[in-house]
């Protein structure tokens, strides 16, 4: 290949976008052209320069175009309390419209919540109102009555003509409010952060950020780690920064820089393992930063191993 | 696609706007990382935000899963910056000024080294240095500087990007050659 056609390469070779052979190639080439091995240093410098430009986004202003397309799409009118909150939130906080019938509550509405919320429910019983005074759950409710059916078979019944038998599934809509440091409060919102709804786990594990002194708590942000949702992982990771130091921490954010994550997640993974060096973190990043794709991860990456007084891949 | 961004697609289509919200909340930070770069000018990205997702929010129905939602996405988003910067050519313009966490900031200021301070050599270097790179991707075409964005900053593959722009990989690798030639040429000997 002729330097005219390297120099062509040269810029995809550094992006990663040619073949196998092509790098070869190029290498080949390289190896013997001082003058191609300038542009392909002149291309390192110039990306290098350009990373340096790149602008993040203020986060007041994600949040003011959150509020003007939400308020946009509801017909142009604002809304009538923005709280770029998710449906995980304004449940929490609906319940303090339903205050006022904590009074009418007595001991059968915390069984329905029982049935209504299950599992993590049953944990609740001691914390239910009436059941401890004092206690840190300040209500339980079921508003309005609400019951939501669901059959499962129809059939005719077999002891009398004409009549039928239906089973159905009965779940009943219940209201908890409590304080986020609660324990029974903290199991339901880790229960939400394995729900479906990537709301409700987003939600869940913005409220629990500050909570993970608590093992269970720990234990969720780290598999939210692997959450398919960036916002979810995010969250977590803020909330296990205090916990850096932790190795089974450090053991989970070493592999989500395996993984194919996020580049914003990966960079907040690094910044985190950069507090504190250890031999393993830094191998580990010496062998990823030679094959990571994206340039910010890549430079943040090298960043952190200059700061753990490490080099920069190995020899 | 996720099934989780599928799920959310199909419930805002069916008109559940928590569905929609979430769907916006998982994509929206890269379009205004994109839209802010790329115009650097927080009340464009604002705008470019703003069309695109009401784009997407009166589109949405019309999707029908024949490809990913991000590239989906991205074809509105890439045409309303591409409007813009073609726009900004005809009137030659360019805000100086960006909005950053620490307040506005002149955006040759924006990427001054840390080190710099230190070294007035190196922080003449550097300021020359930022000079010519905005005055080459200034010389870039929309186009040129778009599959630039997204390969540098956003670091898409070339193919993505070429179904993005309506184009081949091959168009686009011609348009991320072009652009680096001309940056290089620019910055002459300061690389």
């Amino acid at each position: 290949m002729s330097c005219e056609e390297i120099a062509k390469l040269i810029p995809l070779y550094h992006y990663g976008e040619l073949s196998p052979e092509e790098e070869e190639h190029v290498d080949e080439h390289t190896h013997l052209c001082a003058a191609c091995t300038r542009v392909m240093e002149q291309q390192r410098t110039l990306a290098a320069a350009l990373d340096r430009r790149a602008l993040e986004v203020p986060s007041h202003l994600l949040e003011d175009c959150r509020a003007d397309l939400m308020a946009a799409v509801q017909g142009g009118a604002p809304r009538a309390v923005h709280t770029g909150k998710g449906p995980w939130t304004l449940f929490i906080e609906a319940m303090a419209h339903t205050f006022g019938s904590l009074n009418r509550l007595s001991q059968p509405i915390g069984a329905v919540a029982l049935v209504a919320i299950g599992f993590f429910a049953a944990k609740l019983t001691n914390g239910l109102p009436g059941s401890v005074p004092g206690a840190n759950l300040a209500s339980i409710t079921n508003p309005g009555g609400e019951v939501y059916s669901t059959v499962r078979s129809v059939q005719p019944d077999p002891e009398s003509a004409g009549r039928v038998v239906i089973s159905y599934d009965e779940t009943r809509r219940c209201l908890l409010k409590g304080r986020i440091n609660d324990s029974n409060i903290q199991k339901l919102l880790v229960a939400g952060m394995y729900e479906d709804n990537p709301a409700v786990r987003g939600e869940s594990v913005r409220m629990l950020k500050n909570q993970c002194s608590s093992g269970e708590v720990k234990e969720t942000f780290l598999n939210a780690l692997t959450d398919p949702n960036p916002d979810v992982q995010m969250n977590a990771l803020e909330g296990l920064k205090p916990l850096a130091g932790d190795p089974q921490v450090r053991h989970v954010l070493g592999q989500v820089l395996r993984m194919p994550a996020n580049d914003a997640v990966k960079m907040q993974a690094i910044e985190l393992l950069a507090a504190h060096r250890d031999e393993t973190i830094v191998g580990l990043m010496q062998a990823l930063v030679q094959r990571e794709q994206s340039n910010s991860v890549r430079l943040k990456m090298e960043k952190a191993l200059r700061e753990m007084n490490a080099s920069i891949g190995t020899f | 696609m996720t099934p989780q961004v599928d799920g959310l697609i199909r419930a805002a289509q069916a008109g559940d706007q928590d569905a929609f919200e979430q769907l916006v909340r998982t994509y929206d930070q890269s379009v205004l990382r994109l839209a802010m770069n790329l115009l650097r000018s927080p009340e464009d990205a604002r705008d470019v935000y703003q069309e695109a997702f009401l784009r997407v929010y009166r589109n949405l129905h019309a999707f029908r899963f024949d490809c990913s939602f991000h590239t989906w996405l991205y074809r509105i988003v890439t045409n309303i910056c591409l409007d813009q910067l073609r726009k900004r050519k005809v009137r030659k313009e360019e805000p100086a000024m960006v909005e950053t966490s620490e307040g506005p900031l002149d955006r040759m200021e924006s990427f001054e080294e840390d080190s710099a301070h230190a070294d007035p050599e190196r922080s003449f270097w550097n300021r020359e240095l930022k000079h010519r790179i905005e005055e080459a991707l200034q010389d870039l075409t929309p186009r040129e500087r778009m599959v630039f964005e997204l390969r540098h900053y956003q670091g898409l593959r070339l193919r993505n990007i070429g179904e993005m722009l309506g184009t081949t990989e091959e168009a686009a690798k011609n348009c991320l050659f072009r652009a680096t030639q001309k940056m290089r040429a620019v910055l002459g000997e300061f690389t």
